[in-house]
């Protein structure tokens, strides 16, 4: 509990000094910030329109973080979670124009199964090349995006294509409902938060989630107690490509009403980074989605009501990543023994003890996953 | 009256609780080569690295040629002419030998570095010392053995005439242990002072000029070569007292448990570490495996578990073919484990004590159910087995990186044993936790023999091998070296075995070598 306040007090001072830095870049233009603030605020709640749009914002973001923080509990780094949701997007897209054959309801499931399906392989791919032949998964991921993306694109201006000068699919048959009119936020919402409460259930409740996490922490003792590491990180990638599918089957169903080419750029990164920021926290992930989505919807109203360009949200959220990784880097300092100070081996007490006394706080599982990745993600995003 | 190079007198080094060196002392002469020998943990290393200045020492004196070192830091040590070879080298894979040895002291030609000036210089030394060095490969290209002497040419090129040199032999092949000699006989001709630490009594006996021996962090006695004998050390080394020895019950012996047949197994680095290892353990026997750390125990250990692939060679536990089999099913069939390192495969010490303890048994029926894990019940468990085994603290709550060595290999104990499995194998079971634990794990190792399974015991500590075993057998270079009766054999016999020289017929009867 106390590691879990600590880290909450860390992430809420992050945020605190993300601000205080475009308040700098605020004032460096000529603007006040704290009028800026106040426009980037109202610009994301004033109104049903603009809260909804928040919301919006927020839903795939909410599934994205979830699914790169699952991939991250096994400990591998999914960058991939953006091709996982255009292939979901077109599957459902796929689905719900065709298979209308099907009761509405059914096709509503059939679509989000499908999407569930395709995503989940998708992802299965570089967990296998990773487990199996050592291939390092951001690589295989990155790339993926781009055949994913390439992919649907060409369905949606050839086989798939409405025939429309926008690359786009037909409008899928079946729909999830929009709420707060004239905003898209629609049921979608509450589906992925269910799925969210659900797949962190898994991970701390079951079986499967505790093999992961283990996995994930040590790979070592997982091993030699039975687990199998390279099954259960399968398992994480895969659900983690569901979770991807599942965004983007809510993007076309609920968002768009069709495949739109190019929908989901920019929603894996985006969820990789709120997933990151939080050191893949599955309790805050969420609330960092919720943030960032903020910002994103906000921003249009500050550049409206004051001088301030909407870019500067990009600014907070890279001060965000910096000092994400600056905490890391300190952590570092603290951790590194007296100079040259290698532990002699067959002296494991030594170690026991020189540990101990460093983590005293342990933020659980998300030290181990988080080191390595924030190192990456400063290359990736 | 010679002159000593360096004087260390009364060291104390603890590390948190545990007591590193207790009574350390050491003097260097010019021009000698001075061994210092003891078993793994008695302090020699500690010792050296105290000199070196990567340790502070809490009490004690050291002197470099007389004057009285306070604080001392490796670059201190450096600037005093003290030198100084790990056993992890450290050097730049990347950057050529030549790069590496000049790294930090490059001679410079305005605003480039001299190579040439470089390479002469070192030339000198190369030439000097008869090594055999290419200084244009990188070194991730070169062999162990030519990356420790770019570490002796780098010390040298800083300056050293005190070479100290952290179990040099560990990693060398006997062929490049006679090169490593004869560059110290050159290094020692030319008047510097070497200090080698070893546990290996042959080679010590070759080279040294003066031996001191530590053990249980204690300096025991300096001896002349020329006035001392292999087994003479041995008996130093290891010493005569003999603390927690249990009272040995004997337990009928059962069928066989484990079946080891002519197996053979990769190492990290090479191909056939272990080469052709045939033993069995039987039910309700505990069968020590002794050798000295890094001749192969680990790895087999690793085969019989599951955890390291078998060249070739066959694996019966129960009767039942586990050879290629994975972990998980391995133990199913009646495996439980203590592992060699309980912080890398022991325990997961980001998970809490109750977490690890029923790690092996999620799956069980006891703690899940249709994968949904029962926390009542493995808190229960938990709580059941901290009192049984004493784990302190008793809430099962707390992150096992919380508890002291001790306490951590508690829970690694109470969890194999309490899985009731046929074979226990215990590697290391004691290492680096108090007394207290030692006793209290070597008691639990005992009652798991007299309940009847089949234990096999691999320590670096002779004594604990003795005390507790049954049958010991011996390791030395991946090979069986030889085997024994616990009851007919002592420390100074096995300590001969492990050396790989002794005269394995007369201590397989268990014999007179005396």
């Amino acid at each position: 509990m106390k590691a879990t306040m600590q880290s909450l007090i860390k992430i809420l001072l992050t945020m605190i000094f993300a601000l205080l830095i475009g308040a700098i870049f605020i004032l460096i233009i000529g603007e006040n910030p704290l009028e800026a603030y106040v426009a980037l605020v109202r610009g994301a709640f004033n109104g049903k329109l603009k809260i909804g749009t928040t919301l919006a914002s927020f839903t795939p973001l909410l599934l994205t973080s979830c699914a790169f923080a699952v991939a991250a509990k096994a400990g591998a780094f999914n960058v991939g979670v953006e091709g996982e949701v255009f292939l979901g997007g077109i599957t459902a897209a796929y689905i719900g124009i065709n298979w209308t054959f099907l009761p509405k309801p059914i096709l509503l499931v059939a679509c989000f199964a499908g999407a569930i399906i395709v995503a989940a392989l998708w992802a299965w791919i570089p967990a296998v090349l990773k487990v199996y032949y050592r291939v390092s998964e951001v690589c295989v991921t990155i790339l993926m995006n781009s055949v994913a993306l390439y992919i649907t694109s060409y369905l949606v201006s050839g086989p798939m294509s409405a025939g429309v000068a926008n690359a786009q699919s037909l409008p899928v048959t079946v729909n999830l409902t929009q709420f707060m009119k004239p905003s898209s936020v629609n049921t979608g919402l509450f589906v992925a938060i269910a799925v969210v409460v659900l797949v962190t259930l898994v991970l701390y409740k079951t079986t499967i989630g505790y093999k992961i996490r283990s996995v994930g922490t040590n790979p070592n003792f997982s091993e030699y107690v039975g687990i199998s590491p390279k099954k259960s990180l399968i398992q994480a990638m895969m659900l983690s490509g569901a979770l991807g599918g599942i965004a983007g089957c809510i993007e076309v169903l609920g968002v768009h009403g069709y495949f739109l080419n190019n929908f989901a750029t920019g929603l894996g990164s985006n969820g990789m980074l709120a997933s990151l920021i939080v050191k893949n926290n599955m309790v805050f992930a969420p609330f960092m989605a919720f943030f960032l989505a903020m910002l994103k919807s906000g921003a249009m109203g500050m550049q409206q009501s004051t001088g301030v360009p909407k870019s500067l949200v990009d600014t907070i959220t890279a001060v965000f990543i910096i000092v994400a990784t600056m905490e890391l880097l300190f952590k570092f300092g603290n951790k590194k023994p007296r100079r040259g100070g290698g532990t002699p081996p067959g002296k494991t007490a030594n170690a026991d003890i020189e540990t101990q006394t460093r983590t005293g706080v342990n933020l659980p599982s998300a030290k181990t996953t988080g080191t390595p990745t924030h190192n990456e993600g400063e290359v990736t995003t | 009256m010679d002159a000593y190079v360096i004087e260390m007198e009364n060291i104390v080094k603890t590390f948190g609780e545990v007591k590193a060196i207790t009574d350390g002392q050491f003097t260097l002469k010019e021009g000698e080569i001075h061994s210092l020998i003891g078993e793994n943990g008695a302090g020699k290393s500690t010792m050296m690295k105290s000199l070196y200045g990567m340790y502070d020492i809490d009490s004690g004196i050291i002197k470099i040629r007389g004057d009285l070192m306070g604080h001392i830091t490796p670059k201190i040590a450096i600037e005093k002419g003290i030198g100084m070879v790990h056993q992890e080298f450290m050097l730049v894979n990347d950057l050529t030998v030549l790069e590496n040895i000049i790294l930090g002291f490059e001679p410079k030609k305005g605003i480039t570095i001299d190579f040439e000036k470089a390479r002469g210089s070192i030339g000198q030394y190369i030439d000097q010392y008869k090594m055999d060095i290419q200084l244009n490969k990188k070194i991730n290209q070169i062999s162990v053995g030519e990356a420790q002497r770019v570490e002796i040419i780098k010390i040298l090129t800083r300056g050293a005439n005190v070479i100290i040199l952290d179990e040099p032999t560990a990693v060398l092949t006997p062929q490049e242990t006679k090169q490593l000699f004869k560059i110290l006989k050159n290094l020692k001709a030319d008047g510097k002072s070497i200090v080698f630490i070893s546990h290996k009594l042959n080679e010590v006996m070759e080279i040294s000029d003066r031996i001191s021996v530590m053990r249980q962090s204690k300096y025991i006695g300096t001896v002349n070569k020329n006035e001392t004998s292999q087994s003479e050390l041995a008996k130093m080394m290891i010493g005569r007292e003999v603390f927690l020895n249990i009272e040995k019950a004997s337990a009928k012996t059962g069928e066989t448990v484990l079946d080891v047949k002519d197996v053979w197994v990769s190492g990290e680095k090479e191909i056939s570490k272990i080469k052709g290892v045939s033993l069995q353990v039987k039910a309700g026997e505990i069968v020590g495996l002794a050798g000295i750390d890094g001749n192969g125990q680990s790895e087999l250990i690793e085969a019989i578990t599951g955890l390291r692939e078998v060249e070739k060679g066959e694996i019966l536990l129960e009767g039942k073919n586990i050879t290629g089999k994975s972990p998980g099913k391995i133990r199913s069939i009646g495996l439980t484990h203590i592992p060699e390192d309980r912080n890398v495969r022991g325990l997961n010490r980001t998970m809490s004590i109750e977490d690890n303890l029923a790690a092996a048994k999620i799956e069980d029926v006891q703690f899940s159910k249709w994968a949904l894990i029962k926390k009542k019940a493995i808190h229960k468990y938990a709580v059941g087995l901290a009192d049984t085994f004493d784990i302190r603290p008793r809430n099962p709550q707390s992150l096992t990186a919380a508890l002291s060595g001790g306490n951590a290999q508690k829970v690694v104990v109470a969890r194999e044993v309490a899985m009731n499995g046929k074979l226990l194998v215990a590697s290391q079971p004691t290492r680096g936790v108090d007394i207290g634990a030692i006793e209290s794990i070597r008691t639990i190792l005992q009652d798991v023999k007299l309940k009847g399974l089949g234990v096999l015991l691999v320590s670096a500590d002779l004594e604990e091998i003795l005390s507790l075993s049954d049958r010991i057998v011996v390791m030395h270079e991946g090979k069986i070296s030889g085997e024994a009766i616990a009851s007919e054999t002592d420390e100074e016999k096995l300590g001969l075995l492990m050396m790989g020289g002794a005269d394995l017929s007369s201590s397989k009867s268990g014999g007179d070598l005396d």
